[in-house]
């Protein structure tokens, strides 16, 4: 079963073809993620799934219900966390929360115990009587997360939803995003452009560009698109190959080093410390490459999918600068 | 019917919050009564040109539906502020009737605007002799000019594209409004071609009507054909907002 299904998705502003003919599927249950840098499409694609804009063209259905022609079955089905804050900055976390309660046709003492549950579960119930002016940016995202989770969606879109967010709170998103996943059992899409973040929660992944989707898969099937993991490895004294089923190929570098591929470094790894064990060599040094889905992203674009703008500009002050 | 309810808490529980801002609102309508009021009233001393009694007196219902003018067209035009910053998404992406939670939304803002207005109405009791039996009808008449404007504000704000348009608007329409609606000056002695605005312009009948209640005298229509006006003008203001308000955001 699928929780989102589109096809031939096709999104023009004017003249601009902000998407241009995606499709991909979501099974339930799943995190799903959209890897690209900005103006890839991601939010616009958010936006269509969300019912907030139409599609020029093509079929989008949200948790069993089309976008356009059922949009109100939609909506009661989804919970979403916009990339730009959304919340009432004049009410208290504990105001927002019953507002959105409201607006979803929720009341009464199940919304209050909902309402005290969510804020505990993003630890903020002892501050729920604050304006969210008050609230750190961290705050914030969590709140909006806890309110998103208020009508009991079967389908969560999360855009950008640790963008400008220090690493130790972004780590917190994280956790929050992976319990709900667990205890909720609720599908989840998710837009970003760091591919840590990426890596780290989706199920399946989703490489954007320019409002293509260019490639899809696991972490790992992406990795494999750009090659195989690499081990180097320093040996106590004697150098030696291994051979086994899970290396593909083992070499000795001219440093002395051994160079073996495999096909997935964790799995590879204590076993070949069993291996090593067994032939009686000691291993002193292990250094490993992982392709990252920047090698993927720069594999199929040429380009870096972060910051292309900002590395270009800090290479210009470069230039600049040796040139003085 | 709970998206309507909620949205009404919510406009008044920000306007609760938002003490600073309340406070300005007030003190724009007090320098009006004081200081153009006070000043004005040593000038007029035959007080025939105001039927009958002194200005201070004929200004301050003119005063008071000037402050829910202000209020709640402002009010009616922030729907811009939550275009641009997001809390309109939130209302957009959920089940509700999107004609609902704006109704709510205006209903709310007339709530507050109306408010705002009693307040300024017991302020100016301080200065002047108004019939304190007249203050629970004028509120009634507030809260309908209140509805049209918050309507009209927000039928601006959904077919406005940019900031500066809005602006603009707002800088073009408010003045003259005032000014056109028999709350400064009494009507009878205009031009006729400015008492032709002056007719079509639905601040004119609130107060007129508040007029009615709050002085008792100068007044220029009868109260029913006051209510008449105001009523039908907020229902059908209401309804173009609610159906413009929905049109101007599926996209």
């Amino acid at each position: 079963m699928y929780a989102i299904e589109v096809e031939n998705l096709v999104k023009k502003f004017g003249g601009f073809e902000a998407v241009r003919g995606i499709s991909f599927k979501v099974k339930k249950g799943q995190i799903f993620a959209f890897l690209g840098p900005n103006g890839a499409g991601k939010t616009t694609t958010v936006h269509v799934l969300t019912t907030l804009l139409r599609p020029t063209s093509g079929k989008t259905i949200v948790a069993g219900h089309d976008v356009v022609e059922e949009a109100k079955e939609v909506r009661k089905r989804i919970g979403i966390v916009f990339q730009d804050p959304s919340l009432d900055r004049d009410l208290t976390a504990y105001e927002n929360m019953l507002i959105h309660g409201g607006v979803y046709g929720l009341g009464g003492r199940k919304l209050r115990e909902k309402i005290e549950y969510l804020l505990k579960f993003v630890e903020l119930w002892e501050f729920k009587d604050k304006p969210v002016r008050y609230f750190s940016g961290g705050m914030q995202r969590r709140l909006e997360i806890a309110r998103s989770l208020l009508h009991e969606p079967e389908v969560l879109f999360l855009d950008e939803p640790t963008l400008g967010l220090d690493p130790q709170t972004r780590a917190r998103v994280w956790d929050y995003i992976e319990m709900i996943k667990e205890e909720e059992d609720m599908t989840i899409f998710l837009t970003t452009h760091y591919m840590d973040e990426a890596e780290k929660l989706a199920d399946r992944i989703s490489i954007i560009d320019r409002g293509k989707i260019i490639a899809e898969g696991s972490c790992e099937e992406l990795r494999r698109l750009v090659g195989n993991d690499v081990i180097y490895l320093r040996l106590d004294g004697k150098e030696c190959c291994f051979e086994a089923d899970f290396i593909k190929t083992c070499k000795i570098l001219p440093d002395g080093r051994v160079k073996l591929d495999v096909d997935n470094v964790s799995e590879a790894l204590p076993r070949l410390f069993e291996l090593a064990k067994e032939k009686g060599v000691k291993i002193v040094e292990v250094t490993y490459h992982r392709p990252t889905l920047n090698d993927v992203f720069l594999h199929l674009t040429g380009r870096e999918i972060r910051d292309g703008g900002g590395e270009n500009f800090r290479r210009a002050i470069l230039r600049v600068r040796t040139r003085r | 019917m709970r998206a309507f309810t909620i949205m009404v808490y919510r406009q008044i529980k920000r306007f609760i919050r938002a003490r600073s801002r309340v406070a300005g609102m007030i003190i724009n309508p007090l320098v009006w009564l004081i200081f153009f009021g006070v000043g004005w009233s040593g000038v007029f001393k035959d007080i025939q040109i105001f039927g009958g009694v002194d200005y201070l007196t004929y200004l301050a219902p003119g005063i008071f539906a000037m402050t829910i003018f202000n209020q709640s067209f402002l009010s009616g035009v922030s729907v811009i502020w939550d275009k641009e910053f997001g809390f309109l998404k939130e209302v957009l992406v959920a089940p509700a009737s999107r004609k609902e939670s704006i109704a709510g939304r205006i209903v709310g803002d007339s709530i507050v605007a109306t408010i705002q207005g009693f307040v300024i109405l017991l302020l100016t009791f301080l200065l002047t002799k108004l019939k304190i039996s007249g203050i629970i009808p004028a509120l009634v008449v507030g809260f309908l000019l209140a509805m049209i404007f918050t309507s009209f504000g927000v039928i601006i704000a959904t077919n406005m594209e940019s900031m500066e348009g809005f602006h603009m608007i707002t800088g073009v329409l408010m003045l003259p409004l005032i000014f056109l609606s028999g709350a400064l000056y009494p009507i009878d002695a205009m031009p006729k071609w400015m008492k032709a605005l002056v007719y079509i312009n639905p601040m004119t009948y609130a107060v007129d009507g508040a007029r009615h209640y709050l002085v008792g005298k100068a007044a220029n229509f009868p109260l029913v054909l006051d209510f008449c006006v105001l009523v039908l003008l907020a229902v059908v203001f209401l309804g173009i907002a609610m159906i413009s308000f929905e049109r101007a955001t599926i996209e």
